[in-house]
């Protein structure tokens, strides 16, 4: 058994090597070809893949000043032979780090050597620094990162090549760059196909990557039956709309627009700033707030938190203590109406001394945690109490019983916590609650309102 | 095999030997009544036909034979007939009220000069004084515009059913003249704008002045017929009530309104699909002043009656449709046979051909349905009539509607113009499955109360099986493996002493399968569900379905047996139609029966709920589109 194993490995190897001389020849030729015309990087792609434009490449024509970075960058490298590819983006970008600032780098690269001599590098660097550019989302900017790979060279000709793991480490870098688009829920396109068939072949890895995404991805795609939207409405007035739209799971639920954002200039020239209101109630909630013993308060509590993808808002709520079960009352129906011997429409109920058998009782065994009803909910562009007052007496307008019913703030301190969490992408509410809430105190701060 | 097969045999046995009890003591009632039919007509009767079907009872001398009229009754009502009839053909313009949405006077008043509008009223009180069964006979006629059918219905069937039914003498002697002769037109004044169909949450008023003379009467009806021309209104309404325990309670009361007590508004007539020329409206009543003799039975007694009015109403559709059907087929079988296409006249085509069979197999058995209730209700004593009242509603307003469909199609494209009348009858009988109760709410009424009076009678059974009582499982097998080697169902239809003709013999044993398959299935479905079966629409759905076409079948065996046996014209016809329905029925109720079978492939109920939560949670068509992608 061994024995031909050997041999076979020794085959291959020959093989291997006899291969290997006609394609690095025969992509040498064309590489100094290129090194001949002169032209730009336009043309450079238009000749070698016909049907591949990286709209990237050819849309972005370096300005002055890039030009002369460009420059610098070059003249840098040649005086330095030891310098990380961090290094140069981090140059590259000093003052501001946005997408034409990370193309132009990749650019650079690309241009620099025709050779693309430490690409794998190169690549696995600017993956790395994709989120601080900001460019983490964008399918164009792996689609360019892919295009730094240089093409067929990796792509296996024989069966023994096919065979074993041709170029692993670029194949790696490959699957690596598809891997990071899928971390951020993104999507590769024809593209993307077009380059990693041009670079590693039909079978590769990373081709396999690229064919596995693309067979999860679309199923996954609508997997989550409350989608949130990639851009969130700027607007904090249509922002909490959404949010609170998708808390209240009643489709009746109406939003009322208590107050809108406002600054106004007082007589003393101070601003005043009037923060939007916004709130929710469904014609169920009015019911049963129209139904609230009057003598039991109801409290307004918050903030609590909702996170729509990387955003955190808040909302707060108007709720009561659950009615104790000597207090309820149930609704009676006149037996005459609803009793079996009814025919003016249809009995809604039959009277019998038989249960349902347990053959046929396919109702699972649920402890019921009896909660308080929640009567409304809002969000607001502060989160105090004279704020979240004026939503209690909008809501007196529908609901006057809430009138003679005693209110009680309790409001936590604040989302301090949540929003070092939160990070960049905090909203302008967020602010403004930090700033407001904190001459709360920090536990529930009680006061009865009325 | 496991537990609960076991019992499913039990439950089974133990049924055929209800079946036979029954039977042994049935053949001594059947024949004790027809010796003493006559003494037996004048004492209160306790049978019920469809409710004893629930317990796999067959109480045939309920609806065997087939209930006739006397000679003279039938001579009168022949004379009646013929001007009606010619009234209805040449002085009613249809077309003309349909499109004015309005019942010109001179028309009214031709019905008024034919007394149409006191048919059910004594002759003392100056009506025609008809039986129901001769009121639905009359009701064939005046089907033919659906306008006036409901005009007239809502006038007598239901606005002055009160005071003929439940009205003491004064009252009678009061309104029923005036009401009879359509100089004062009455109304029923039941729904609500916040109750529809639940008439349980009326929320109109009566509170009785400080005199105690008088009820002061408030509140909003709608969907009035006739709400705009009556003058006379049966208004029902909560009042207070101290029971017998000293407790203050509503109660629903009946008054007799007139319009001219004041307070009374009639909001602008609807527009409406279908039945244009009759008058539907809202009716508002402020302050209305109604003195307490017009308290229509006891105060707060008015549920009874509302009920009862309701109940006895229905029957007529079944009549009705039976009527239109038959004019469609008078109308579309000239069409059909003078038009040619592809050188053969239509008629001559079985696609065709079929909805002409349709059509009269359809109109036989509303026909056959209608008259047989309107029989049993013409017995002497308190019918129990109400399954039967509103399984003609439901077969009859379902099947117009599907007759009525199909003539339209006989004539293609010029069926869906104005120029025939066919596009009418659709508008007009689109209602039947609405009104006096929708045919959803009837179904639920049809079932639940044969499962109340089912279960009532077997709950003790069921549960001494529940208990696992192994004499009882034990005593029921073997009766049941004695049941499976004898293997036929005999509840006497046929046979020696039996009471349907020798040439219906395979359809009555198909219907006798039927009704103790029926039975059984009953009987498990008590046991599975027990008093939760309320809220087993679907279940409920598919054994109204069954009683209906129980009955339905039963309606046509005794027909065309009394039919066959005087030597009726054409009578040879009516057998084939009973053997074709039978057959029809015998399937569909097959297949019923075994989706209400436990575990039943072919149920697709849990199925269907969950589509229709799924769609009822977002409200709207749930599937993305086909030409949607993802990549």
């Amino acid at each position: 058994m061994n024995a031909p194993r050997h041999l076979l490995r020794i085959q291959c190897i020959g093989c291997v090597a006899c291969f290997l001389g006609k394609p690095v020849k025969r992509l040498v030729l064309p590489a100094r070809a290129h090194l001949q015309t002169p032209g730009s990087q336009h043309n450079y792609g238009q000749l070698l893949r016909p049907f591949h434009h990286s709209a990237v490449c050819s849309t972005s024509r370096p300005s002055q000043t890039q030009l002369e970075n460009t420059a610098d960058d070059e003249t840098l490298n040649k005086g330095k032979s030891l310098v990380t590819h961090d290094d140069l983006f981090e140059r590259a970008a000093r003052d501001s780090k946005t997408k034409a600032d990370f193309n132009r780098v990749v650019d650079v690269f690309s241009k620099k050597d025709i050779r693309r001599r430490g690409h794998v590098e190169f690549i696995y660097a600017a993956l790395k620094k994709m989120p601080e550019f900001g460019v983490e989302q964008d399918i164009t900017v792996y689609n360019k990162l892919l295009d730094v790979f240089p093409k067929e060279v990796f792509v296996p000709r024989n069966f023994i090549q096919r065979m074993f793991n041709h170029y692993p480490r670029q194949q790696e870098c490959g699957v690596q760059l598809l891997e990071q688009m899928e971390n951020y829920g993104l999507m590769p396109n024809v593209e993307t196909k077009v380059l990693l068939a041009q670079i590693f072949g039909e079978k590769s890895h990373p081709m396999r990557k690229y064919q596995r995404i693309m067979y999860w991805f679309p199923k996954f795609k609508h997997a989550n039956p409350f989608p949130v939207p990639h851009v969130l409405p700027s607007d904090p007035v249509e922002l909490a709309r959404f949010s609170l739209t998708r808390i209240a799971d009643d489709l009746d639920a109406k939003i009322t627009i208590y107050q809108y954002p406002s600054t106004d200039i007082t007589e003393t020239g101070e601003e005043v700033m009037r923060p939007h209101i916004v709130g929710i109630q469904s014609p169920d909630q009015r019911s049963l707030l129209a139904k609230h013993n009057p003598r039991k308060p109801v409290f307004v509590e918050g903030p609590f938190p909702l996170w729509l993808r990387k955003t955190c808002v808040h909302y707060y709520l108007l709720r009561a203590d659950p009615i104790p079960p000597e207090e309820k009352v149930e609704e009676e129906f006149d037996p005459e109406m609803i009793g079996p011997e009814q025919s003016l429409f249809y009995p809604q109920r039959v009277e019998l001394d038989l249960e349902r058998d347990m053959g046929d009782d396919f109702s699972f065994i649920v402890d019921d945690v009896e909660e308080g009803p929640v009567y409304a909910m809002c969000m607001a562009g502060q989160g105090d109490q004279a704020t979240l007052s004026q939503w209690i007496s909008g809501l007196q307008e529908t609901c006057p019983i809430l009138g003679q019913i005693p209110t009680v703030f309790r409001l936590d301190s604040g989302p301090r916590e949540l929003q070092t969490s939160s990070g960049a992408q905090q909203t302008p509410e967020q602010e403004v609650e930090t700033e407001q809430i904190i001459e709360e105190e920090p536990l529930l701060s009680q006061r009865v309102k009325q | 095999m496991n537990v609960n097969k076991l019992f499913g045999l039990t439950r089974s046995v133990s049924f055929g030997r209800n079946v036979f009890a029954t039977r042994v003591a049935q053949k001594g009632d059947c024949v004790h009544h027809f010796r003493s039919r006559r003494f037996i007509r004048s004492s209160a009767r306790s049978l019920t036909y469809a409710k004893d079907l629930f317990l796999g009872k067959v109480n045939k001398a309920e609806v065997f034979p087939f209930p006739e009229i006397s000679k003279e009754e039938l001579e009168e009502l022949n004379q009646l007939v013929q001007p009606v009839e010619k009234f209805f053909n040449e002085d009613v313009d249809s077309k003309k009220i349909d499109h004015e949405a309005v019942i010109p006077p001179e028309t009214l008043n031709g019905l008024k000069e034919l007394g149409l509008f006191g048919i059910q009223v004594p002759e003392e009180y100056g009506g025609l004084g008809l039986s129901n069964t001769m009121y639905a006979r009359l009701g064939e006629i005046t089907s033919l515009d659906g306008a006036i059918a409901v005009t007239l219905a809502a006038h007598q069937a239901i606005g002055l059913k009160g005071i003929l039914i439940a009205g003491n003498d004064a009252q009678k002697a009061k309104y029923l003249p005036k009401l009879a002769t359509g100089e004062h037109i009455a109304a029923f004044c039941l729904t609500e704008p916040g109750s529809g169909s639940d008439a349980a949450s009326i929320q109109t008023r009566a509170t009785l002045t400080e005199d105690g003379k008088h009820f002061l009467l408030n509140g909003t009806k709608f969907w009035i017929s006739n709400g705009g021309w009556a003058d006379i209104m049966t208004v029902f309404a909560r009042t207070e009530v101290v029971d017998k325990d000293g407790e203050k309670k509503d109660k629903i009361t009946a008054f007799i309104v007139e319009r001219a007590f004041g307070g009374v508004t009639s909001g602008k007539p609807e527009d409406k699909l279908g039945i244009r020329g009759s008058n539907t409206c809202e009716v508002t009543f402020e302050d209305t002043k109604v003195p307490v003799e017009n308290v229509i039975g006891e105060v707060g007694g008015g549920f009874k009656v509302a009920m009862n009015i309701l109940n006895n109403g229905r029957f007529s559709m079944g009549s009705a449709g039976a009527g239109m059907i038959k004019r469609l087929i008078e109308l579309t079988s000239e069409y059909a046979g003078t038009r040619k296409q592809f050188n053969r006249s239509l008629s001559e085509f079985g696609m065709i051909q079929d909805k002409f069979a349709t059509m009269a197999l359809n109109a036989f058995v509303m026909e056959s349905m209608a008259y047989l209730t309107a029989g049993m209700m013409d017995r002497p004593g308190v019918p129990d009539c109400s399954l039967e009242a509103a399984m003609v509603k439901v077969f009859s307003s379902e099947g117009s509607w599907i007759c009525v469909s199909e003539a339209l199609q006989v004539l293609g494209g010029l069926g869906f113009t104005k120029n025939y009348p066919y596009e009418r009858y659709l508008r007009d009988c689109r209602i039947l499955q609405i009104f006096e109760g929708t045919n959803e709410i009837l179904r639920m009424y049809i079932a639940l109360t044969g499962m109340q009076y089912a279960g009532k009678i077997l709950t003790g059974k069921i549960k001494e099986m529940k208990k696992g009582n192994v004499g009882v499982v034990f005593e029921i097998l073997g009766k049941k493996l004695k049941d499976s080697v004898v293997k036929t169902v005999d509840f006497g239809l046929t046979g020696k002493d039996g009471v349907v003709h020798p040439s219906l013999t395979e359809s009555a044993k198909m219907f006798e399968q039927n009704a103790a398959h029926f039975g059984s299935t009953v009987e498990s479905l008590l046991y599975r569900y027990g008093k939760t079966i309320v809220e087993e629409q679907l279940v409920l759905k598919k054994v109204a379905d069954v009683l209906i076409n129980l009955y339905a079948m039963t309606a046509v065996l005794s027909r065309t047996s009394r039919s066959i046996s005087i030597g009726l014209r054409n009578h040879d016809h009516e057998v084939l139609l009973t053997n074709t329905f039978c057959k029809d029925a015998h399937f569909k109720n097959n297949f019923l029966l075994t989706q209400l079978q436990k575990n039943s492939p072919e149920n697709n109920d849990a199925n269907i709920k969950k589509i229709a939560q799924e769609v009822i949670a977002k409200r709207a068509y749930v599937c993305s589109h086909p030409l949607d992608r993802t990549f």
